[in-house]
C-alpha cells in the first residue's frame, strides 16, 4: 500500500482571529486521521489542502506536485487539484435534487446506481437536499465527493449525524472503496472511534500544532 | 460561518432596512422645517409671495426697493406659474400670486382665490428665438422650418402657446411642429441650445439675456404672439389684505418699472386686450394611453438593459476585495443620492450628440437626447442604485462555501457562477430587477433633462402628469395617470417582496438546522 511513491507534505503557517495553525506532516501513508478538540484548526487545515482557504502561508506538496508554495508563489487552484472535500457542514446545492447533487461534478458517464447503493441513498435520489435527515444528508455529500474520482478524499466529520451501527458500516465502506482505488484519505473528527477505524497513522491537533500518536 | 454566525443570512436585508429607515427619519427631519418656514415667515407679518420662477433674478430686487420704503419684508417661493397658482388654491396663506400669463389669473379668479379687477399687470416680455453662441444663419421666423430640432416650452405653459402662436402667425408651424422637443424649464432650453443639441429654441427675453453661450436670433413681432405680460393680484386668503394690496400697487409702480426695465423687461403694455390672453391657442393635452405605454416600455428597456451590468456590478461588490471597492461602491449608489436633474445633466454632458461619445452613437443612429432611448438611459442609470443593492444583496446571502464546495469538484469559477451562485440569487435577482422597473417606471428629473418631454417617444407618465399639471384644464386627468402610476409601482413592489421571500426560501436548505 505504501508501494507507490505517495507522500504528502505540510509545511504550513496561519494567523487568523481564533485560529492559530503551525503545522507540519510529511507521510507516506494513504490513511491518515486527524483527531482533537473542536476549534483546534482541524476544519481550516481540510481547507487548505481542498486550496479554498488561500491565507496560509507554507508549502503543500501532494505527490510529485507542489500544490501551494509562497516564497515562490506556486498554487494550483482547487478546481485543478481533483480533491474529495466532504466538509462538516455538508453543503448539498439546495436548488438540486439528490441525483444532481451526485452528478455535480462527475464525468457525463459516471453511474449513481453504484454510488447510490454502496451509501444507501438510492430512495432519495428524487428528493431535495432540505427533504433529508442530517445522516442522510452527509451520506449523499460523501457519494457526491466519491462519484467525482478524487485522487485524494479530505472527511471533515463525515459521519457525525449518524447511529454507531450505520457509522460502522460507512467507515467500512469508505475504507474499502479507498483502498480498491489506491485513494489517499485525510480525516479530521473529534471521535476517537472514527480515527481508529480508518486511519492508519493518527495525529493529534491541538493548541493549532500537529503530534502523531501511538 | 453558516453554523456559527446565524446572522450572516439576514445581513443584507438588515442593512437595507436600516437604509430605508435612516432614510425616513433624514426625510422627515429634513421635510418639516423646509414645509414650516414660509408659513411662519407669513405669520411673523412678513408677505409671502408665490411668484412665476422667470421672476426670480428681479423680484428680490424689487422687494429690496419696496422694503426700503418702510414695506414689510417679503419672501418668495418661486416656481412655474402653475405651480404657483394651484399652491395659491390649496395653501391660503400666501398674500400675493405673481403670473407670467393672465390666464391663470382668471383661474384663480374662477375658484374664488383672486377678487375680480384686483390684478395688475406690472411687466411684459418679448419672445425671442435663439441659436448657440457664435451659430448664424436664423433671422426671422420662417428660418426655423428648416432646423433639424428647435426646443419650446411645454404646451401648456405660457411660453410655449405664445410660441407656438407666434410660429403659426408666420405660417411655419406645420414645418416646425415635427422637430419640436419640449423641456421641462426654461433652464432646460438654455442649456440644450448652449450645447447645440438642438438648433434653436423659443424663450423670453429676459431668459436669453441670462445665458452667454447662446445668441439671441430674432425677436418675434408682438403682434404674432398674444401679449407676453406679468400680473400680480393680492390672495382672498392673506391676513394683511391691505399690506397685499399695496404690495402689488408698488409692483406696478414707476419704481418697481425701473428695476423690471435694468433687467430688460418691458413696461406694461397700454393696448392690451384680455380677450386675446384668454383665448390663447388650444391646450395641447397628453396622450394618456400613450403615456402608460411609454412608461411600461421605458422601465422594461431599462430593467432589460441593466440586467447584465447589475449583475456584474453585485457580484463584484458582494464577492471581490479589491482596492477602490469602496470608490465603485459610491459611484454605483450615486444616483441614489444625487438629484436626478443632477444625473440627467450629467448624462447630458457624455451622451450628448455634440460630445464624442454622444456624437458616436448618433452616428450609428441611435442618437440619445429626445429620444426613447434616452428616456430609457436615464431610467437605467437612476434605477441601477436599487437593481444593484437588490442583486448584491442577494449573492451575498448566498454563503460562499457553496461556490468553494463546486470548486472543489473540478468546476472552473465561470461554470460556479453560472451553475451555483447565479441559480441560488435568481429569486433576488429577479426582486431587484422588479425594484429597478418600478424606480424606472416613476423616474422623472434626469428624463426630463436628458430627453425631454417629447409626446409619443419620451413623454411618460410622470412627465405627462407634469405636463398637464401646468394646465388650467389638466387638473383633472392627471388623476387618471396618477391611478395608473400608483397601481403599476405597488404591483410592482408587491412583486418584489413575493420574490424576496422566494429567495428566502431558496436558500432555507438543510433540515433541522
Amino acid at each position: 500500500m505504501v508501494a507507490d511513491a505517495f507522500r504528502l507534505k505540510l509545511e504550513l503557517e496561519l494567523q487568523l482571529p481564533g485560529t492559530d495553525l503551525c503545522v507540519s506532516l510529511d507521510t507516506r501513508t494513504k490513511a491518515v486521521a486527524i483527531v482533537g478538540p473542536s476549534g483546534a484548526g482541524k476544519s481550516t487545515l481540510l481547507r487548505i489542502l481542498a486550496g479554498v482557504e488561500r491565507r496560509a502561508r507554507g508549502r503543500v506538496t501532494f505527490r510529485s506536485e507542489v500544490w501551494q508554495d509562497s516564497s515562490s508563489g506556486a498554487w494550483v487552484s482547487p478546481w485543478e487539484r481533483s480533491v474529495g472535500w466532504v466538509p462538516q457542514d455538508v453543503l448539498l446545492f439546495p436548488h438540486l435534487s439528490v441525483r444532481e447533487n451526485l452528478t455535480y461534478g462527475a464525468e457525463p458517464e459516471a453511474s449513481v446506481t453504484e454510488i447510490a447503493d454502496l451509501l444507501q441513498i438510492t430512495p432519495l435520489l428524487d428528493r431535495r437536499p432540505k427533504r433529508l435527515s442530517g445522516g442522510e444528508q452527509q451520506r449523499v455529500a460523501l457519494g457526491r465527493a466519491l462519484i467525482a474520482e478524487p485522487r485524494m478524499l479530505l472527511l471533515d466529520e463525515p459521519f457525525s449525524a449518524l447511529d454507531r451501527p450505520l457509522r460502522a458500516e460507512l467507515c467500512q465502506v469508505v475504507r474499502s472503496w479507498t483502498l480498491q482505488r489506491g485513494v489517499p484519505l485525510v480525516l479530521v473528527s473529534h471521535d476517537e472511534e472514527d480515527a481508529r477505524q480508518l486511519g492508519e497513522e493518527r495525529y493529534r491537533l491541538s493548541a493549532g500544532t500537529l503530534s502523531q500518536e501511538d | 460561518m453558516h453554523t456559527n454566525d446565524p446572522t450572516s443570512r439576514s445581513r443584507p436585508p438588515r442593512r437595507l432596512l436600516t437604509t430605508f429607515g435612516v432614510g425616513w427619519v433624514l426625510a422627515f427631519a429634513l421635510a418639516v422645517p423646509v414645509r414650516a418656514t414660509p408659513t411662519a415667515e407669513a405669520q411673523d407679518s412678513a408677505l409671502l409671495v408665490l411668484a412665476a420662477a422667470s421672476l426670480a433674478d428681479v423680484l428680490p430686487q424689487v422687494a429690496l426697493a419696496w422694503e426700503r420704503t418702510g414695506g414689510a419684508p417679503v419672501a418668495f417661493s418661486f416656481s412655474a406659474t402653475s405651480r404657483a397658482a394651484t399652491q395659491a388654491v390649496r395653501d391660503p396663506t400666501a398674500d400675493v400670486i405673481v403670473s407670467a400669463d393672465l390666464q391663470w389669473v382668471e383661474w384663480l379668479r374662477e375658484r374664488g382665490a383672486v377678487l375680480a379687477g384686483t390684478a395688475l399687470e406690472i411687466a411684459s416680455n418679448d419672445l425671442v428665438a435663439i441659436v448657440p453662441a457664435g451659430a448664424s444663419g436664423i433671422t426671422s421666423a420662417e428660418q426655423l422650418g428648416g432646423v433639424t430640432r428647435i426646443a419650446l416650452a411645454g404646451e401648456n405653459v405660457p411660453a410655449g402657446r405664445y410660441a407656438r402662436s407666434a410660429l403659426e402667425a408666420r405660417g411655419v408651424w406645420a414645418e416646425v411642429e415635427p422637430k419640436v422637443v419640449r423641456s421641462g424649464s426654461v433652464r432646460g432650453t438654455l442649456e440644450w441650445v448652449a450645447r447645440g443639441e438642438v438648433s434653436a429654441g423659443v424663450v423670453y427675453r429676459t431668459d436669453a439675456l441670462q445665458d452667454s453661450d447662446v445668441a439671441l436670433a430674432f425677436v418675434f413681432d408682438s403682434d404674432d404672439h398674444p401679449h407676453i405680460g406679468y400680473w400680480a393680484a393680492p390672495l382672498v386668503g392673506s391676513d394683511v389684505p391691505d399690506v397685499a394690496r399695496a404690495f402689488v400697487a408698488f409692483l406696478a409702480s414707476t419704481e418697481a418699472a425701473d428695476v423690471f426695465g435694468a433687467e430688460g423687461f418691458r413696461l406694461p403694455s397700454e393696448s392690451f386686450d384680455a380677450e386675446q390672453a384668454r383665448s390663447g391657442s388650444s391646450l395641447g393635452v397628453p396622450g394618456v394611453a400613450s403615456a402608460i405605454r411609454l412608461s411600461v416600455i421605458v422601465a422594461l428597456l431599462a430593467t432589460l438593459v441593466g440586467l447584465v451590468p447589475a449583475i456584474g456590478l453585485g457580484w463584484v461588490l458582494a464577492r471581490w476585495d479589491f482596492r477602490g471597492k469602496s470608490i465603485v461602491s459610491a459611484l454605483v449608489l450615486a444616483p441614489l443620492v444625487l438629484p436626478p436633474v443632477v444625473t440627467g445633466f450629467l448624462l447630458l454632458s457624455v451622451l450628448g450628440t455634440n460630445t464624442p461619445f454622444g456624437g458616436a452613437l448618433a452616428s450609428l443612429g441611435l442618437p440619445v437626447p429626445f429620444t426613447l432611448l434616452g428616456a430609457a438611459l436615464a431610467a437605467f442609470v437612476v434605477g441601477m442604485p436599487l437593481y444593484v443593492i437588490s442583486i448584491r444583496g442577494a449573492f451575498e446571502a448566498v454563503d460562499s462555501k457553496y461556490e468553494e464546495l463546486s470548486s472543489t469538484l473540478g468546476v472552473t469559477p465561470r461554470r460556479t457562477f453560472l451553475r451555483i451562485s447565479l441559480p441560488l440569487a435568481l429569486p433576488g435577482i429577479a426582486a431587484g430587477a422588479v425594484l429597478a422597473f418600478a424606480r424606472a417606471l416613476g423616474e422623472f428629473g434626469a428624463t426630463v433633462v436628458l430627453a425631454g418631454n417629447v409626446e409619443g417617444s419620451t413623454r411618460t407618465i410622470a412627465l405627462a402628469v407634469y405636463t398637464l399639471l401646468e394646465s388650467p384644464q389638466g387638473q383633472e386627468q392627471v388623476w387618471l395617470l396618477v391611478g395608473a402610476s400608483v397601481a403599476v409601482s405597488l404591483l410592482a413592489l408587491f412583486g418584489f417582496e413575493v420574490l424576496s421571500r422566494r429567495q428566502k426560501q431558496r436558500l432555507e436548505d438543510r433540515h433541522g438546522r
